[in-house]
Formats: structure tokens, C-alpha cells, sequence
């Protein structure tokens, strides 16, 4: 379902990402992983068109994201790291734009956006000013408007970032209800969410992938700590010996 | 068609759900109004007395007070547009938003297109403050309908012009008031150098001592300098438009100002594609 090969992403002369390549197969639960800076972001959005890559070429479904946009942003459902949304509209207001822009049909628009509000725990919240919530709702009307449209492909950069424990479990249990249906890349730096919810982990570290595997093969078995165990071992491995 | 609309209607509402749009239209109505009632108080004060005045008979009254009125509230836009059009790209990428709108599924045309025509809605509403004026204007005294229909044209052209470059200027900034302050900026020499133009001689006033070739080179020159100073002024081409007589080259002129702005808008928003 998308295909990376061989993305760069040059910013001047920072090198943000190198010769990238990854699969991630229809209807998988992929978590995207890396410190700070490992240019998660930067794969994320080019992946979802909002800016082009230096070289290699990215697919998704087969459409290749920088000459066929508009048929890549209509299969894919993004959340944005920090969840950049507009204040002054209301939940509803702002859920009913997307749809509208997603071509959420006009019969079917009402009920989709019904969904997407009871999915992520905003029906309360519908006439509720963005610029008013609090994190963990802007983050559930994020993934609200990154569900809409029932789009094949989902990507979500750092959904869980900043919320409280309990927030935490919520929409960790909210992305594991979408498994099956949705194509799902997920950015996180914590791990024992992948542990959980993922099939598979990528590993990035200063622009390149340094590990990829099934969370069972990666860690022994071993579970979460083992992950971490994992993580921080690939990290050192990879910054003593660039590739 | 279906995702202008929906761009149109979330840019315009959003004028309105923040106090931005209230107040610009405040302050239009606020202004254009006293103006109204200075001028016709002006007039009527003229008109009983013309000889006082250095008229010989009472003044035409479209002519000496309505036109320029209108040419007037053309002008007043100049300093409101850039508070309408400085947020519609650099806001966005102020809060980060430009991310999402650049990877639903629009096309740039789309959002363009929605986000002017957002413009030009305010443009619309400050319209109605005029339409107000002018109908109390129609009920005071017989007006000429051509004066009415083609002063309203002249002030949404005017208007319509000075959004076009705001939207621009917009899309290439990052912080909203940078992005204000250079619309306005570029207002005011448009404005100045136009005055100053119709006081230019219409020949280069070329030394005697300058060779032919240099005084032909200069001549050249001054004359696309005087013509492009004399044209830029946005509002050179609204005088006689707002008297009622309508002339395809003033249409035009406003028309192409517009759709050059809107282009370079286009470039702007693309260059994100080759933008490191």
C-alpha cells in the first residue's frame, strides 16, 4: 500500500533523510520509530504531498505522491505532528469542511461525520470552539479529521504526544480498532505503543532506516522492554557506523 | 467547483468568527459615512451659493460630489485591504494549518480561488455600506442610474485590485503583520508615485549638451517610467469609470491587474515544489 524507495530530503545543506526505502502492506499496523530529528516528520509529509522529496520516488496504492496528488490525498488520512487546526471554528464546523472537501457525499455526510465525532469521543464536544479544547480533545479532533472519508491509508505523525496516561490508552485503543480496515503508519518516540499496537516497527535514525522487522522478531519475544532494549541498541549501532 | 465553495465559505466565515471582519466593516462604514456627510454637507453649502465658490452655476451633482465620494471609499479600501487579505496564507502557515490544507484534496486553483473570492465576500458586505449611502442618496435626489451602477463596479474593481495584491503579498509571508505592513507599503508608493506622476513634464527635459543617442535613451525611458508610474496608481483609472462612463480599457486595466496578482498568488503557492 505505500511504497518508499530511496526517498532523500535535502533542506539546504541538511540532509534530513537519506535513501529511505520501506513497504508497509495493505490493512498493517506499522509504527514509524527514531529519536528526535530522525526525519520521521519529513517522511510523513512528503508521503501526504505536503512537500516534495529531493530524489526516490514514494507510492501510494500505486500512485506516485508528487505527480499524481490529488489521487494520493484522497486515500490518505493524515494527522499532522502538533495538530494544526482552525481555531476559530467549532468541532462540527470544522469536521463538516473536511468532509465537504474530502467529497464525503452529500446524503452519507452527516452520518460519516456522526462516526468520526463517536469514534474519537467528541459528540460532546460538537459545538465546542476549537481554540477551546484541551490537548487531548484538539489531538481526538485531529484523528477525527484524519478518519473521515474512510481513506485506505492513514498517517499519523506522533498522535499520542503530550497526552495524559489515560488519554494515552484511549487512543492507543481507538488505533487498534482501526486495524483491518486501514493501512496505518504511525510516529512515535514511546515505545511500548508500538509493543501494543503495531505489527511491525521501522527504525530511523539520523535520516536512514536501521532496523525493520515484526515487533515479535525484533524483540526475541521479549515485549516491550525488550523493545526499548532494541531501540536504543540499533540507535548507537547506527550513529558508530554510518552506512 | 464543490471545494472553492467549501474554501470560500470556511475563509469567510472565519472573518466573522473572529472580530476582524466586525471591525473592518466598522470602521468602513464608520469612515465612509462621516466622509458622506462632509462632502454633501459641502455641496449643499456650494450649491446655494455658487458665485461664492468660483461656480458660475450650481455644480453638476454626480459630477462634484458622488463620483469622488465613491472614487474615495475605492481609496479607503487601500488602507483596509491589507488587514482583509493578511491572513489568508500567512496565518496559515503561522498556526500550521497551510499543512492541512495542503494535503487534503485540493488543488491550489481551489484553495486560491476559494480564499479570493473570500476576499472579495468582505469586499461585498463593505459594499452594502455604500449601497446604504447611495440608496439614501437615491431618495434625497434624482441620480443617474449609469453613475449609481458603474460608481458601485468602480469602488468593487478598486477593491477587488488592492485584495488581489494583498493576497499575493500574503502567500509569500510567514507572519501576518510582515505580510500587512508590505500590502500597505506597496499601496502607498503605488499611491505617491502616481501623484507624482501627473506632475511630471511629458518630455524628458534633456540637456542641450547630451548627445542624440543619450537624449532618445532617455526619452524612452522616461516615458515607460512616467506611463507605468502614471498606470500603477490603482486608482488612475477609476475617476471617469465613476462618473458613469464606461470604458473597456479602465475594465480591463482592473481586470488584468487583478488576474496578474492571482497568477503570481499561483506561482507563489507552487514554488513550494522547488522550495528547499
Amino acid at each position: 500500500m505505500i511504497d518508499v524507495e530511496n526517498l532523500t530530503k535535502r533542506y539546504g545543506s541538511i540532509t534530513a533523510i537519506s535513501g529511505i526505502s520501506f513497504t508497509v502492506a495493505r490493512g498493517e499496523v506499522v509504527g514509524f520509530l527514531g529519536p528526535n530529528g530522525a526525519g520521521k516528520s519529513t517522511t510523513m509529509r512528503i508521503l501526504t504531498g505536503f512537500f516534495p522529496a529531493s530524489s526516490g520516488t514514494a507510492r501510494i496504492d500505486g500512485h506516485e505522491v508528487h505527480q499524481h496528488p490529488i489521487e494520493v490525498k484522497r486515500r490518505v488520512g493524515y494527522m499532522p505532528e502538533r495538530v494544526p487546526l482552525y481555531d476559530e471554528m467549532t468541532v462540527l464546523g470544522f469536521l463538516r469542511f473536511v468532509a465537504q472537501v474530502k467529497g464525503v457525499g452529500g446524503g452519507g455526510r452527516k452520518e460519516a461525520i456522526e462516526r468520526a465525532m463517536e469514534h474519537c469521543g467528541l459528540t460532546d464536544m460538537r459545538r465546542r470552539q476549537i481554540g477551546n479544547l484541551s490537548k487531548g480533545y484538539r489531538q481526538r479532533v485531529g484523528l477525527a479529521q484524519a478518519l473521515l472519508g474512510a481513506p485506505p491509508v492513514l498517517i499519523l505523525d506522533e498522535p499520542t504526544a503530550g497526552l495524559d496516561p489515560k488519554q494515552i490508552v484511549e487512543i492507543r485503543e481507538l488505533i487498534s480498532a482501526l486495524r483491518g480496515e486501514h493501512t496505518v503508519l504511525i510516529s512515535t518516540h514511546i515505545l511500548p505503543e508500538v509493543a501494543m499496537v503495531c505489527d511491525r516497527a521501522i527504525i530511523i535514525h539520523q535520516g536512514k532506516v536501521v532496523a525493520e522487522d515484526r515487533i515479535d522478531r525484533l524483540t526475541g519475544g521479549g515485549g516491550a522492554e525488550s523493545l526499548e532494549k532494541v531501540f536504543i541498541e540499533v540507535i548507537a549501532r547506527g550513529t558508530e557506523t554510518p552506512v | 467547483m464543490r471545494n472553492t465553495w467549501a474554501v470560500f465559505r470556511r475563509e469567510f466565515a472565519a472573518y466573522f468568527q473572529t472580530p476582524i471582519g466586525y471591525v473592518i466593516c466598522a470602521v468602513f462604514a464608520a469612515i465612509s459615512g462621516m466622509a458622506f456627510t462632509l462632502s454633501l454637507l459641502n455641496y449643499a453649502r456650494i450649491s446655494q451659493a455658487p458665485g461664492m465658490h468660483g461656480y458660475p452655476t450650481v455644480p453638476d451633482f454626480e459630477e462634484s460630489f458622488l463620483s469622488p465620494w465613491l472614487v474615495f471609499c475605492g481609496s479607503l479600501i487601500m488602507f483596509l485591504a491589507p488587514l482583509v487579505t493578511m491572513r489568508l496564507f500567512a496565518e496559515e502557515r503561522h498556526r500550521g494549518t497551510i499543512e492541512l490544507l495542503l494535503t487534503l484534496p485540493l488543488r491550489d486553483r481551489e484553495i486560491i480561488f476559494g480564499k479570493y473570492l473570500a476576499s472579495l465576500g468582505m469586499l461585498a458586505v463593505m459594499l452594502l455600506v455604500v449601497a446604504i449611502d447611495l440608496t439614501i442618496v437615491g431618495w434625497l435626489a434624482p441620480v443617474e442610474p449609469a453613475v449609481l451602477l458603474f460608481g458601485t463596479i468602480t469602488v468593487f474593481l478598486m477593491g477587488a485590485s488592492f485584495f488581489s495584491v494583498g493576497m499575493f503579498i500574503s502567500s509569500t509571508m510567514r507572519n501576518q503583520v510582515t505580510s500587512g505592513t508590505i500590502t500597505f507599503g506597496i499601496f502607498l508608493v503605488l499611491f505617491v508615485s502616481g501623484a507624482i506622476s501627473e506632475d511630471l513634464p511629458a518630455q524628458y527635459p534633456a540637456p542641450e549638451a547630451w548627445p542624440q543617442a543619450l537624449k532618445m535613451a532617455a526619452a524612452i525611458i522616461y516615458g515607460i517610467v512616467r506611463n507605468l508610474m502614471q498606470e500603477m496608481a490603482i486608482d488612475a483609472h477609476a475617476e471617469q469609470m465613476a462618473q458613469g462612463v464606461l470604458q473597456i480599457r479602465d475594465i480591463a486595466y482592473y481586470v488584468l491587474f487583478c488576474a496578474f496578482f492571482v497568477f503570481l498568488t499561483f506561482r507563489s503557492l507552487e514554488s513550494r515544489h522547488w522550495r528547499g
